[in-house]
């Protein structure tokens, strides 16, 4: 990212809460018409950085910038920016149809225009027909969409969302995540959402920005984020993870630094019947299958190695596993910690192999 | 519910237990009242009702009310606005100052004015020197009767603030809405019942303030006497008829108070089910 | 100016409504109690001791205190019972005693003295069924003052526990039921203990109340020293007479008395809630 194409951007932003450190030293940098999460636990200052952004909260120091101008002391209503608040803050007291012109009414547009523009908007939300129903007869997606909706009405260049999903039912949810990605897409604006759902952030954003305890802790793609974790927090927040003690005692994986502890994944690991894979089998090595939970789609196989208890994935397709049977395992490769950084191994027999073959 | 169907003899024991109760203290000095204001006939009723000391002091109650009335709406909304919608220190100090008017006994509260607007009062020369009299003079009760009532409205309100949250403002204000549009549009309708009942409360406190106006009073039959006041006067005087005939009104004012705040709250609860 | 900026809200109206609270506060409650401050100040400690010792003004003291705490024990009592009849049971008419327990807030208090009296005298309905049929006097006796608080403090109780009993989750009891307590049991290991924090907020405002309530009491006291002579009484009298500085001494221990029941309010709340929060 150059420095011309960010649209939104935070330099050095600093906030407490009293006591509480929220922001430490953030800077970001968003470039014009993505799509970014801000995904991290629940207190790690995510929604506070948002809040910022929208001018609802103010930096103790430091500066937020938009389309290149400093705006710290330009208020909220002034930053071109749509809000969609996590409960979605509705007027509860007003119908559909004056929730999404309020923004309108309060610049004075014309109510011709008005209604041009919030019928507009229901066609895109494909909400027709509700324009005269309060808040409290819709459904919670239909609210959700009508948030939306009145948040773009006064034609925004910034689109913030706060937990956009969390007030959903499961099934909605994952329905609304592909809506509202491509709604955003079609429109183009630049958007910001807060989620403390990896899942979520991984479908929905071009980009992700991480953030743990007030720090800013890696911003990227969801697959660089996945496949090159620059801290612990990242590598043990994104995907599912396992925790390994004495990595220096698998195979091929003998030459130990002074890293401390090392982190696999269920993909990095290959588990085999006896005699089943003839090309992995020979650097595999022997562990026992503890558990076995169907997943639906696929089995996840629980087998102890050398102490430690991994979980893989096997297809359903695969020839039957038993519990208590002893299988090749076979590792890829495992993330090393060392302090705060992260650096990936690669099973060495690969290497070996690679060169025979 | 199993539970809470209880259809023993206990029940119905507390059930007479309460209306007896009920009965002897609240209704029967109620029915009383009604009786002995007629007891000499309607023409004495309307003769004791119209004697013109008595539409004076009607009037008076009703301009004390009315002053009471608009001060603490203009305060309660005030109030309510900025301890629910701001963070800001000092808070808990500003509520229990509001709430510390109905604590203290109202003979207090009148003593508390005198000492300030009585003549040791390095105020009293100040107002003398404006022509303004407070003690013994209609301001003083109308001061008295807003200070009894001071916190009734605010206190209607804060809770109904407090549960709705600032979520609503601050998308509002977000948009560019300003103060008053913010306060016309999205507050205020949640909080119209809660106003209403506030109001009706502080009315019916406000015009049966007895002991802080009694203080403030100058006691001047025609010009310092509110209704209250004129009941005391006539009682006193031995006139039971005519005291029990200008506390016939004040009987139903308190009924309509009752039978309006019934009203509201069922007005509000619906309400509020529709747009929760 | 800076450190303003920085605490500023997105919502506008501030200023504006921080102001007029603080200014209508101020002229209403603040300028005035400054003043009760700056008079105590001036008065000289052995002048308010002489007054609020001396024994017209104790027994006055001791009147207001000692019927404004059987008038609020009764109010406790029937108050938590109208409650759990309010509550609890269904019965005709149930609304309409709903509607009517707020009367004393909204009936006159001088209405209700003056109604009270003429009831009670031993000429009155209530009264000379009294004194003719067990010899008890109740208007112009401390047994009159009683009853007129009680009047007063009907609502407190009930309406404080009320909406807890309303919200209280039946769970609570089914699961007591079910593991084999019997409903005295239930009633008084699980739903009272709930319930008493609200009884104690009830009873203690009923209390503080009556302890200043004058309007209704006035005239069933009678008002003979030493018998039926209420504190706010001995104040009005002060003040006819223009002794501020002695009206202020009694008022200034009237004012502790009311601190000091309030106190004891918050104090039990916080040992209850303290108890509930430190056991989940």
């Amino acid at each position: 990212m150059s420095e011309n194409t960010s649209y939104v951007e935070l330099r050095h932003i600093n906030k407490h809460y009293g006591d509480f450190h929220a922001s430490k030293d953030i800077n970001i940098r968003i470039p014009k018409g993505k799509l970014v999460a801000l995904l991290g636990p629940s207190g790690s200052g995510k929604t506070t950085i948002l809040r910022m952004i929208a001018g609802l909260e103010h930096p103790d120091s430091g500066e937020i910038l938009i389309d290149g101008k400093v705006v710290n002391d330009v208020p909220g209503s002034d930053r071109g920016i749509g809000f969609v608040f996590q409960s979605y803050a509705l007027f509860r007291y007003m119908t559909v149809y004056d929730n999404i012109a309020f923004g309108l009414r309060v610049k004075k547009t014309p109510e011709r225009e008005i209604k041009e523009r919030v019928s507009e908007l229901m066609k895109l939300i494909g909400c027709e027909g509700l324009e005269k129903r309060y808040p409290s007869q819709l459904s919670g997606g239909q609210r959700q969409r009508v948030a939306f909706a009145r948040a773009l009405a006064p034609n925004p260049q910034i689109l913030l969302l706060d937990e956009p999903f969390a007030a959903i039912d499961a099934k909605v949810r994952l329905e609304l995540r592909t809506w509202l990605r491509d709604m955003i897409t079609r429109i183009g604006i630049t958007s910001i959402f807060v989620t403390h759902d990896q899942n979520e952030a991984i479908e929905v954003a071009d980009e992700i920005i991480v953030t743990n305890l007030g720090r800013v802790e890696q911003t990227g793609t969801p697959s660089e984020l996945y496949t090159d974790p620059a801290t612990p927090f990242v590598v043990r927040f994104i995907g599912n993870s396992i925790p390994v003690k004495n990595y220096d005692r698998f195979q091929y994986f003998e030459e130990r630094g002074k890293e401390s502890a090392a982190i696999l994944r269920p993909e990095f690991i290959s588990i085999f019947k006896k005699g089943e894979n003839v090309q992995y089998s020979k650097s595999a090595e022997e562990g026992v299958v503890e558990d076995i939970i169907f997943r639906g789609s696929n089995l996840e196989i629980r087998v102890r190695l050398h102490g430690n208890l991994l979980s893989a994935i096997r297809s359903i397709n695969d020839p039957d596993i038993q519990v208590g049977e002893t299988v090749d395992v076979f590792i890829h490769r495992l993330f090393v910690i060392d302090g705060e950084k992260v650096t990936m191994k690669y099973n060495q027999s690969l290497r070996e192999e690679s060169v025979i073959i | 519910m199993e539970l809470r169907k209880n259809s023993g003899p206990l029940k119905w024991c507390m059930i007479t237990l309460v209306v007896v109760f009920l009965t002897m203290f609240l209704l029967l000095p109620l029915v009383y009242i009604v009786i002995t204001a007629l007891s000499k006939g309607i023409d004495t009723y309307i003769s004791s009702i119209t004697d013109v000391y008595a539409v004076k002091a009607a009037w008076l109650t009703i301009q004390a009310t009315l002053w009471a009335v608009l001060v603490n709406t203009i305060f309660g909304i005030a109030a309510a606005w900025c301890l629910t919608k701001f963070a800001f220190k000092g808070k808990k100090i500003i509520s229990t100052f509001i709430d510390l008017p109905v604590t203290v006994s109202p003979i207090i509260a009148g003593l508390i004015y005198v000492l300030t607007f009585g003549r040791q009062s390095f105020l009293y020369p100040i107002l003398d020197g404006w022509g303004i009299q407070i003690i013994f003079a209609v301001p003083g009760i109308i001061l008295a009767t807003i200070f009894v009532t001071f916190p009734f409205i605010s206190r209607e309100l804060i809770p109904v603030l407090t549960a709705q949250g600032t979520d609503e403002e601050e998308a509002a204000a977000l948009m560019g809405a300003g103060t008053f549009t913010i306060f016309r549009k999205v507050t205020l309708p949640h909080i119209k019942w809660a106003l209403l009942y506030g109001i009706v409360l502080c009315t019916a406190r406000a015009m049966g303030e007895f002991g802080a106006v009694s203080v403030l009073s100058g006691h001047l039959r025609g010009k310092t006497n509110t209704l209250p006041l004129y009941i005391e006067l006539l009682y006193q005087g031995y006139d039971f008829t005519g005291a029990f005939a200008a506390s016939s009104i004040l009987v139903i004012l308190a009924v309509v108070v009752l039978v309006l705040r019934l009203l509201l709250e069922h007005r509000g609860q619906k309400e509020l089910d529709i747009h929760k | 100016m800076n450190r303003m900026r920085k605490h500023k809200s997105i919502i506008p109206g501030f200023g504006l409504s921080f102001g007029l609270t603080i200014t209508i506060l101020s002229l209403v409650v603040l300028i005035p109690l400054c003043s009760l401050a700056v008079f105590t100040a001036r008065l000289s400690f052995s002048e308010f001791i002489y007054t609020i010792t001396r024994p017209r003004v104790l027994s006055g003291y001791w009147v207001s205190i000692s019927t404004a705490l059987i008038a609020a024990l009764v109010n406790a009592v029937m108050g938590f019972i109208m409650a759990w009849v309010l509550v609890r049971y269904d019965f005709p008419g149930k609304k309409f005693i709903d509607g009517i327990i707020e009367l004393p807030f909204a009936l006159p208090t001088a209405v209700a003295g003056i109604s009270l009296t003429h009831l009670t005298t031993t000429n009155g309905w209530v009264g000379k069924l009294f004194y003719e049929a067990f010899g008890i006097r109740i208007a112009y006796t401390r047994l009159g003052i009683t009853i007129a608080l009680i009047f007063i403090g009907i609502p407190f109780v009930v309406r404080s526990v009320q909406p807890v009993l309303e919200k209280m989750d039946i769970q609570y009891e089914e699961a007591a039921m079910i593991l084999g307590a019997d409903r005295r049991t239930t009633f008084w290991k699980v739903i009272f203990p709930e319930l008493l924090p609200a009884l104690i907020s009830g009873f203690t405002l009923a209390f503080a109340r009556s302890i200043g309530e004058y309007g209704s009491v006035v005239f069933i006291a009678g008002n003979t020293p030493y018998e039926t002579e209420i504190a706010p009484l001995l104040i009005m009298s002060e003040l006819q007479e223009f002794d501020y500085a002695a009206a202020t001494s009694i008022a200034l221990v009237m004012l502790a008395i009311a601190f000091i029941i309030l106190s004891i309010n918050a104090v039990a709340q916080s040992i209850v809630s303290r108890r509930v929060s430190g056991l989940a």
